[in-house]
This record gives structure tokens, C-alpha cells and sequence, in this order.
């Protein structure tokens, strides 16, 4: 048994650290929040260089032939930087859900772009009412009527639809579909995509968590009130413990969810769902003391707290809330004989 | 990352597992017997160590130079959980074989080692934890109880309490104080005393359910030859914090007996009536077991993490804080659940008319878990401290 990533997961996810820590800092993000497509063709173009936007393509694509265990370390990069680019949508969702369900025409059409970057590719389904980035989209997964449809912006009617999140771009999306723009393995594949999405979001959530509690670390080892560094009181120390007990917790079942997945395990949908239950849990608890514990200065639009505490928020009802998960879990407990 | 076992521990899992099949009927026949009354119940625990042991189960994970098998981490996980899985018999010697054992292996001579690894593993000794005093709980480091050299003896006069197996010890190890004047964790001694020795008195604890697990131990010049001393005089604590590693990180709580605790929460709550129909219709129990199922889901899951890091020959930190702290609290979660899905009948006495199970008895054995081996507030200081950075005062 080996619950661990190998060197060469950890160097790729190192490389897109470093990246990120370069190209994607909080100034690089408020500058997407008033920047009229709030996304970068630049950091696009990094991200593809690395190969990582077509990592869970096939190499018949040119690709890297990556799976899901692959792309966790880097979705919670992702979520760490509050990277604007929808690597979540494009790269984990739509790309794979085509590689899969797509006919050989759209995946030669497609595949080969997207997995270079040349193409940028998102993901609409149902229950989340708005599509992020339609608005730079040159491909589109829409979910309609328990179908999934690959549209392009000419099918498409986007009305912008504004977030608290400045980077999450979203749109109402009304579509023309037809016979033509059908994935003929969509119907098969939507509940796949589904848990792709949720466990996507999962692994985005801990790296938004994990930053907070980073920066709220690094705030309360600095900040002196009565004398002292506010980090020695001890209200403040378990706060933070049990913040990093849920974070760390939630890393293991977001971990897990990507190995089930990836091997198609019988038990990959509730260890989806445990995942997103246990990283929306956590990322709600270092949400919550992330701002406590900064105190006032947290509160205001200068500070960079607030990019975290948005985006976190954004994403914690995505693709399910924790009740949700709950409720599945539930289900699958009482499904199985007693 | 791989979570197939490997062809070794898939062999090592079905040798347990067909053990312990075979040995059906001594489970069952020990388990039907109370070990805490004692007398001819006692013994065929003890027997039942020794088969344990036959079949090099009792230390599984003891070097094979110590009579152990050399089992891996992983290994010893399987055993834990196989073990659970076929209800078998508790283990009287657990501390024996999970704290001082290996305890020894890292800081004991030679010849305390040859004395007593091979007698734990074949349970001829008994062997009781002596940490806690009075006034020395979390600040374990104000313990009182003193130790004065006399020649090639020490001289122990004092009281430890909340000593697991009192009643039933031969041995217990000790943290006693050798040097009242150095700094508090400087004049700590970490000491072996044969509990048949003069002056040693053991008083039943009655806890707050009725049952006496634990005792109180008093010392009143009791001779102990300096040759018991484990690691340096004066650094005993260093010793004491391997144990309490040991006992904190894989020494306790298995994620299979948490699974099974839930089953049996989830089996109530499928029979138990509510609103007209059975609690497992009800939305917001619903909503609690899903939570307890995930609770169990996470420790495993971490256990699974911890394992492949041991397994990678790093060693178990302060993160060992992280397990205890979640299994103790878990667990009082998962009874807290039981107890308020039976609803009136939550509050019986076992055996009495009308009772399900020992719920009741398992929630205050969760909350004694919270306490005992640090108090959550303890794991959470250390995790805050040591892990995470954050400044003393």
C-alpha cells in the first residue's frame, strides 16, 4: 500500500508552484478583476508550455496520458493562487469528458487543441445554473436535458451574470442544440462528470483553505496585542490546530477520491462525495478564522485576504455543497443491505 | 499511489484471517468470560495471549531478534484490523506489548530487554502504566512522586493514579522524580517496579459508570535496583515521550473498530421507531450518520497516510497529535448518535429491561479517550506548537 504521490507528481506539481508563485500572484489577480475578460492569454500559454492543460488527455492527442492522481496536486495549486484560468473546467472536465464521450470527428477536432492550449474549453452543467468562462470559451460542455452537448460561442447567448469573486467570470448560457452538437456518449458520461466536478472543486477548495491558513499563520506570528504575539494565545492556537486537523483531513479524502476515480473503483462515487463534503468543511472553518483572526485589517478591500475568502465561499456550494454530499452518502449507507 | 496490497500482505492477511477463523471457539468462549472479575476469567485471557503468541500474533510487529515477526506497519495494520473484524478477545497485555516493548527496543539496556520482552510476549508479566498522579495530569512534568538513591537501589515513596490493569499488573513503569532541585523535566527518571514488591499497594478506582478499570498505586519505600532505570537518571522524560508516541500514533484506536461501532449505529437506526416510522427516514439523523460515516472514512484514510509515511521510514511527530485527537472525539460522536437515536431507551443500564447495548458505557469510555493519553486540548497546544509553528508563552 503506498498513499502517497511519486516524485515525478510532486515535481510537476513544484513546477506549477513556481510558476503560480511568479505569474499568479494577488497582484497579477486584482489586475483580472478589472481586466474586461479577467483572464491572461500569457499565463495561458505557461500553462500550456507545461502540458498541463491537456494532462488527462490521451497521448494519441499529443498529450501527457495523465489521470486524475496527476491533476489533484495541481487543482489545489490552482486553488492556492486563486489562479482566474479555468484549468478546473478545461482541463480535468471538458477536455477528458470529450476524450471520452465525444465521436471521433469532435475529438480530432478538438483534442489536439485544447491539449495545446490553441483552444480554451468549459464545462456547463444543470444544477450549477451559470457557466464559468463562456465569455473566452471556444468550446463548451453544456449538460441539457440529461444530454451533454459541445457548442460553439456561435450556438451560444451569454448574458454576464457578476460574482463577488472579480476573477470567476460567469454567464447565463442559452444554447441551440441539436442532433449535431450531441456527445454520443454524453447520457453515459454525465455522471462522470459530475464526480469530476465535484472532486475537481474539492481538491480547488483545499489549496484556497491551506492558503488561508497559511497567511492567517504568518499574520499571527507577527501581530502583537497586549505585549504579545497574538499566535500565543491559546484561543488562537486551537482555532488554527483545528483548522489544520479538517484541512488535513480533507487532503486524504481529496487524495483518495482521485485514486478511486482514476481506477474506476466501486467506491468512487462516495469517496467523491466524502471528499467534497470534508474539503467544503474545512475550507468553511479556514474561511471563517482566516477572517476572525486577521481582524480588522481582513476586512478591508486593500488587503489580499478577501481574493481567498471569496473565491473560497464561490466554491464551497459548487457542485454539491457539503448537504448535499451528506445526502449522498446517506443514500449509498442505506442502499446497502443491512 | 497504490492501495492494493502487496503479495506479502495479501498472504499475511489471509494467515490471520484463517487463523482467527480457526480459533472461532476460543473466541467466543473467552469473550463470554469478564476479564476484570478476575481469577479463572483472567487466565484464559492469558491463554489466550499465549496462542496469540504461538502463532507469532502477540508482537506481530516486534523484531524477529526480539521474538517479534518483523511484520510491517502495514502488516500490523492488517492484524489490528482482522482482529477487530472477527470480535475477538481485548488484549490485557497491550501495554506491555505496545508501549514498554517497544519502548525498551529504542532506550532499554540489554539486559532489561533480555529480562523482559520475551516474558511480556508470552504474558508471564503484566505490565501497568505509571504516568499520572493527583496533580499530575496534562502537566504531567508536576509529578511528585520521589525516588532517593540508596547505594545500588532507588527508594520510591508516592502515588500514581488511573493505572490501567492495576489490580492485575506485575509490572508497571514509572515516571518518578530522582532530582527534586533540577529544572521540572531535567530530574525525571523513567523506572521499572515489580509490583509484588514490598510497599506497593493497589486500591480499585471505581469511574464514574461503576466498573473499576483503573487503580490507584501507592509506593511506600519500595526498593527498586538502579539497574531498572530505563534510559539516563534525570531523562526519563525523553523515554516517556516515546511511550506516549507510541501510544498516541498506532498504539490505539483502529479504524476497523470505529467502522464496526458505526454499523451498529447505522443497524439502530434502521429498527428504531421515529415519527411514525424508523429513525433511518428521518432527514437529520440521516444527516448524522453521514457525518459519522465520514468521520470514520477520514481517521482511515489518514491511517492509511501515516502508515505509508512510517512505511517510508519516516518517523511518527507530533502528527501523531492529529489521530488521537480525532478518534477520541469521534468516537464520543458516534455513541452521542446511538444514545440519541434510542431515545428513552438511551438512558437504560445495560442489561437492564429494554436496553440495547452498552452505548451509554461507550460514550463515557469516549470522554475517558479525551482525557486520558493528553486531553484534546493537549493534542491541540502540541499541534499548534510543534507542527503549525505558533509561539509558547
Amino acid at each position: 500500500m503506498d498513499f502517497d504521490f511519486s516524485d515525478e507528481q510532486y515535481l510537476l506539481r513544484d513546477a506549477l508552484r513556481n510558476l503560480l508563485a511568479r505569474e499568479c500572484t494577488p497582484q497579477h489577480v486584482r489586475a483580472m478583476w478589472d481586466d474586461p475578460t479577467g483572464r491572461s492569454p500569457q499565463r495561458w500559454r505557461r500553462l500550456a508550455e507545461m502540458g498541463v492543460l491537456g494532462l488527462c488527455l490521451p497521448e494519441s492527442a499529443g498529450a501527457f496520458g495523465g489521470d486524475e492522481v496527476d491533476m489533484v496536486l495541481l487543482l489545489e495549486e490552482a486553488g492556492r493562487h486563486v489562479l482566474p484560468e479555468p484549468l478546473l473546467e478545461h482541463a480535468a472536465l471538458a477536455a477528458p469528458v470529450l476524450a471520452r464521450a465525444g465521436s471521433s470527428a469532435q475529438q480530432s477536432q478538438w483534442l489536439p487543441r485544447l491539449a495545446a492550449g490553441d483552444a480554451i474549453a468549459t464545462v456547463g452543467l444543470s444544477a450549477q445554473r451559470y457557466v464559468p468562462d463562456a465569455g473566452t470559451a471556444d468550446v463548451v460542455v453544456l449538460e441539457a436535458g440529461g444530454d451533454l452537448h459541445l457548442l460553439t460561442p456561435d450556438r451560444l447567448t451569454l448574458e454576464p451574470v457578476r460574482s463577488v469573486d472579480g476573477a470567476r467570470r460567469l454567464f447565463r448560457v442559452t444554447a441551440e442544440t441539436g442532433p449535431e452538437t450531441l456527445l454520443p456518449g454524453g447520457r453515459e458520461a454525465l455522471p462522470w462528470l459530475t464526480d469530476h466536478a465535484a472532486a475537481g472543486t474539492a481538491a480547488v477548495l483545499v489549496g484556497i483553505a491551506a492558503a488561508l491558513l497559511d497567511r492567517t499563520l504568518d499574520y499571527v506570528k507577527v501581530r502583537e496585542q497586549f505585549g504579545k504575539r497574538i499566535g500565543a494565545f491559546q484561543a488562537v492556537q486551537h482555532k488554527l490546530a483545528e483548522t489544520w486537523v479538517l484541512l488535513e483531513m480533507a487532503r486524504g479524502a481529496v487524495y483518495y477520491a482521485a485514486y478511486a476515480l482514476a481506477n474506476a473503483l466501486p467506491d468512487a462515487g462516495v469517496a467523491v462525495s466524502v471528499a467534497k463534503a470534508a474539503a467544503g468543511d474545512a475550507q468553511h472553518r479556514a474561511n471563517q478564522e482566516a477572517l476572525q483572526l486577521h481582524g480588522g485589517i481582513g476586512f478591508t478591500w486593500e488587503h489580499d485576504l478577501h481574493l481567498w475568502l471569496k473565491r473560497g465561499k464561490a466554491l464551497e456550494p459548487a457542485y454539491g455543497d457539503a448537504d448535499h454530499h451528506r445526502r449522498r452518502i446517506a443514500d449509498h449507507i442505506y442502499a446497502t443491505a443491512g | 499511489m497504490d492501495f492494493q496490497l502487496s503479495p506479502e500482505d495479501a498472504a499475511f492477511r489471509d494467515e490471520v484471517r484463517s487463523w482467527l477463523g480457526d480459533h472461532r471457539d476460543q473466541i467466543e468462549a473467552t469473550r463470554a468470560l469478564d476479564w476484570e472479575a478476575g481469577g479463572e476469567a483472567f487466565e484464559r485471557y492469558r491463554d489466550w495471549e499465549r496462542e496469540l503468541h504461538k502463532a507469532g500474533l502477540a508482537g506481530a510487529a516486534w523484531p524477529v531478534e526480539y521474538g517479534g515477526r518483523g511484520a510491517s506497519l502495514v502488516q500490523q495494520a492488517i492484524l489490528t484490523d482482522e482482529y477487530v473484524r472477527a470480535d475477538a478477545p481485548a488484549r490485557i497485555n497491550r501495554l506491555g506489548l505496545g508501549l514498554l516493548g517497544p519502548t525498551l527496543m529504542v532506550h532499554g539496556t540489554q539486559a532489561q530487554r533480555e529480562r523482559h520482552l520475551a516474558r511480556i510476549l508470552n504474558c508471564d508479566e503484566i505490565w501497568c502504566q505509571g504516568f499520572s498522579e493527583p496533580n499530575a495530569g496534562s502537566d504531567l512534568a508536576a509529578l511528585r512522586t520521589r525516588a532517593l538513591r540508596d547505594g545500588d537501589e532507588f527508594v520510591i515513596n508516592g502515588q500514581k493514579i488511573w493505572t490501567s490493569l492495576g489490580r492485575f499488573g506485575d509490572w508497571i513503569f514509572t515516571l518518578v522524580r530522582t532530582d527534586p532541585d533540577a529544572p521540572r523535566h531535567g530530574g525525571i527518571s523513567f523506572v521499572l517496579i515489580d509490583m509484588h514488591s514490598p510497599g506497593v499497594e493497589v486500591r480499585p478506582l471505581v469511574q464514574i459508570n461503576g466498573d473499576a478499570r483503573f487503580a490507584e498505586v501507592f509506593f511506600t519505600d519500595v526498593r527498586v535496583p538502579a539497574g531498572n532505570v530505563v534510559g539516563e537518571v534525570n531523562g526519563g522524560w525523553k523515554v516517556a515521550m516515546t511511550a506516549l508516541g507510541f501510544e498516541r500514533g498506532t498504539g490505539l484506536g483502529s479504524p476497523a473498530a470505529f467502522n464496526r461501532m458505526l454499523e451498529a449505529t447505522v443497524d439502530i437506526t434502521r429498527r428504531e421507531p421515529r415519527n411514525g416510522g424508523v429513525a433511518a427516514d428521518d432527514p437529520d439523523v440521516r444527516r448524522r450518520v453521514a457525518q459519522a460515516y465520514i468521520d470514520t472514512r477520514l481517521f482511515e484514510l489518514s491511517t492509511q497516510r501515516t502508515l505509508t509515511r512510517l512505511g517510508k521510514g519516516q518517523t511518527l511527530g507530533p502528527e501523531a497529535s492529529l489521530t488521537k485527537l480525532w478518534w477520541s472525539e469521534m468516537e464520543a460522536r458516534i455513541a452521542e448518535l446511538a444514545i440519541d437515536v434510542l431515545g428513552p431507551r438511551g438512558e437504560l443500564l445495560p442489561g437492564s429491561r429494554d436496553a440495547e447495548g452498552e452505548w451509554f458505557n461507550e460514550y463515557l469510555y469516549a470522554r475517558a479517550a479525551m482525557i486520558y493519553a493528553g486531553t484534546s486540548e493537549i493534542q491541540k497546544n502540541i499541534l499548534a506548537q510543534r507542527v503549525l509553528g505558533l509561539p509558547r508563552e
